[in-house]
């Protein structure tokens, strides 16, 4: 909890009443590998601050395979965003890869967090235009990159994950077949 | 709910009609599964034909087949491994027997999640199948650097059972005809043979294991090439005295050529009885999720043409499994 509060210092000036409320709508939870923190299907009022450990969010098409969207890892937040602010029921589910150590807050009170504390409002829209930025990198990726050049940037953005990861969790982050990524990692190895 | 019923014993197209009947529901130790996709052995084949009705009676009319994949849509009360919602695979015990149809209600000692990395039609060829060799080899304490020979190569049980050898560093036989030698060699089997030009036991010789999938003559004929104190499995050959009693038939005496030929060898003779259990079916997952195995899906049908499935069954030409699409 400390390096989160120390993260957003580092932003703002943090009020102790501001932390206070911070602590009041959080909750630091350990889970094990396997552990759903949000389920498919069901409605999503939490939202995760990892503080250690490796989860993911994916959705499973109609014949059963499962996609990636993201990993978290320290200091990544994860959650079904989609579901967060347009109260649908979740389209993701949110799991463990790894055992896992989170801050997980009630993410309507964090996102109204601006109300009562204005000094949030510029470092939240912040947080947003990254998210944003983030995301469009990842679907213009995707669009116009080779997967070998794909592999390579998903490498430097988490760069310890494949202790933590599945051959298949990369797949299908990439989009790629898992012999399509086999194959990728034998010519980097040649190289 | 529709579902496939057998209905007499006899001819599949007489024998086989779809029937409304009730949903069932989950009892305390159960999940109920709504159904997405279920596959037919040849185990299914012989108990419409009333092959099978001294060893496993059944109530007519009743649902077929036992392979299945689908959600978790309600659990009883002492399930606490599922949650609704849950993508699953299972192959059901002889008394839930009865995957053809909308939903089934399973043990949950009987479940497991479905690997992520394939569909739900690739998830239900693989378990019944996938145990069988898993139970069988593991019996056998397979290991790295085996020598193991693997009859009928291009089989629902061979194929799965060479890629489970391989994955455990074995290193592998496998017998098939001209036809299938490419495909079987891309399963990863060391030395294919050709049982239409070559004589296997002409070229194993000293084999630490024979995973028998043929039964008749082979059953014997294993230990022609199998190493001394080495052990021949068999899930179709004689049963074994051991499991013989467990079928309640006390006096029962391995056959002779059997009893002769491993005696000769000192080498272990034993039946396996495929059991479901979802501990096994997790391991599997593991593996197909590392890519260690992959599915094998001869045909997929849809529910209605169920039927036609089962005659291609019949045929004994499927290359993989063949699987029906429930919804």
């Amino acid at each position: 909890m400390k390096d989160l509060i120390n993260k957003i210092k580092s932003s703002i000036d943090l009020t102790s009443e501001a932390e206070e409320f911070i602590y009041s709508i959080s909750e630091e939870k350990k889970f094990s590998k396997g552990e759903v923190l949000i389920r498919e299907g069901q409605a999503v009022k939490k939202t995760f601050f990892v503080t250690n450990g490796c989860l993911r969010s994916f959705c499973v098409d109609k014949n059963g395979k499962e996609h990636t969207l993201l990993f978290a890892i320290k200091n990544w937040w994860i959650s079904d965003y989609i579901a967060v602010h347009t109260d649908e029921l979740a389209t993701l589910t949110v799991e463990c890869l790894t055992e896992s150590s989170v801050i997980e807050f009630n993410a309507k009170e964090l996102d109204g967090i601006h109300a009562r504390f204005p000094e949030f409002e510029s470092y939240q829209r912040h947080n947003l235009e990254r998210h944003v930025v983030s995301l469009h990198k990842r679907i213009l990726n995707q669009l116009q990159l080779s997967a070998p050049e794909r592999y390579d940037l998903f490498l430097q953005q988490y760069p310890d994950i494949e202790q933590h990861t599945r051959n298949f969790h990369i797949a299908s982050y990439l989009g790629i077949t898992q012999q399509s990524l086999s194959r990728i990692r034998v010519e980097k190895v040649k190289k | 709910m529709k579902a496939l019923q057998i209905v007499k014993y006899g001819e599949l197209k007489q024998s086989l009609a779809f029937n409304e009947v009730s949903k069932p529901t989950a009892q305390v130790n159960e999940v109920l599964i709504a159904v997405k996709a279920a596959a037919i052995n040849p185990i299914d084949k012989s108990i419409i034909l009333g092959n099978l009705q001294a060893l496993l009676p059944i109530p007519l009319p009743s649902t077929s087949a036992y392979d299945v994949s689908g959600v978790v849509v309600e659990k009883g009360s002492n399930v606490s491994n599922f949650e609704i919602g849950d993508l699953v695979y299972s192959r059901v015990p002889q008394e839930q027997m009865g995957t053809l149809a909308d939903f089934v209600a399973v043990t949950s000692e009987a479940v497991s999640k479905k690997p992520g990395n394939i569909s739900f039609e690739e998830a239900a060829g693989l378990p019944l199948a996938a145990l069988t060799a898993l139970q069988s080899l593991e019996y056998a304490n397979i290991k790295a650097n085996d020598k193991v020979l693997i009859h009928a190569g291009s089989g629902g049980v061979g194929s799965f059972a060479i890629q489970y050898a391989k994955a455990k560093g074995a290193y592998v036989y496998t017998t098939t005809s001209t036809s299938n030698v490419d495909w079987v060699k891309k399963l990863g089997a060391d030395r294919v043979i050709d049982y239409k030009t070559e004589d296997y036991k002409n070229i194993v010789k000293n084999a630490d294991i024979v995973f028998d999938t043929l039964g008749k003559h082979y059953s014997a004929e294993s230990f022609e090439v199998v190493k001394k104190g080495g052990i021949v499995v068999s899930v179709v050959g004689a049963l074994d005295e051991e499991s013989a009693k467990m079928f309640g038939i006390p006096d029962y005496k391995l056959p002779e050529e059997i009893a002769n030929a491993s005696k000769e060898k000192n080498a272990t003779y034993k039946f396996i009885f495929m059991h479901p259990n979802g501990a096994h079916l997790n391991d599997i997952k593991s593996l197909i999720e590392d890519d260690k195995i992959k599915p094998i899906v001869d045909k997929i049908y849809p529910f209605p043409d169920a039927i036609q499935a089962f005659e291609h069954l019949a045929t004994g030409r499927a290359k993989g499994k063949i699987v029906i699409k429930i919804s």
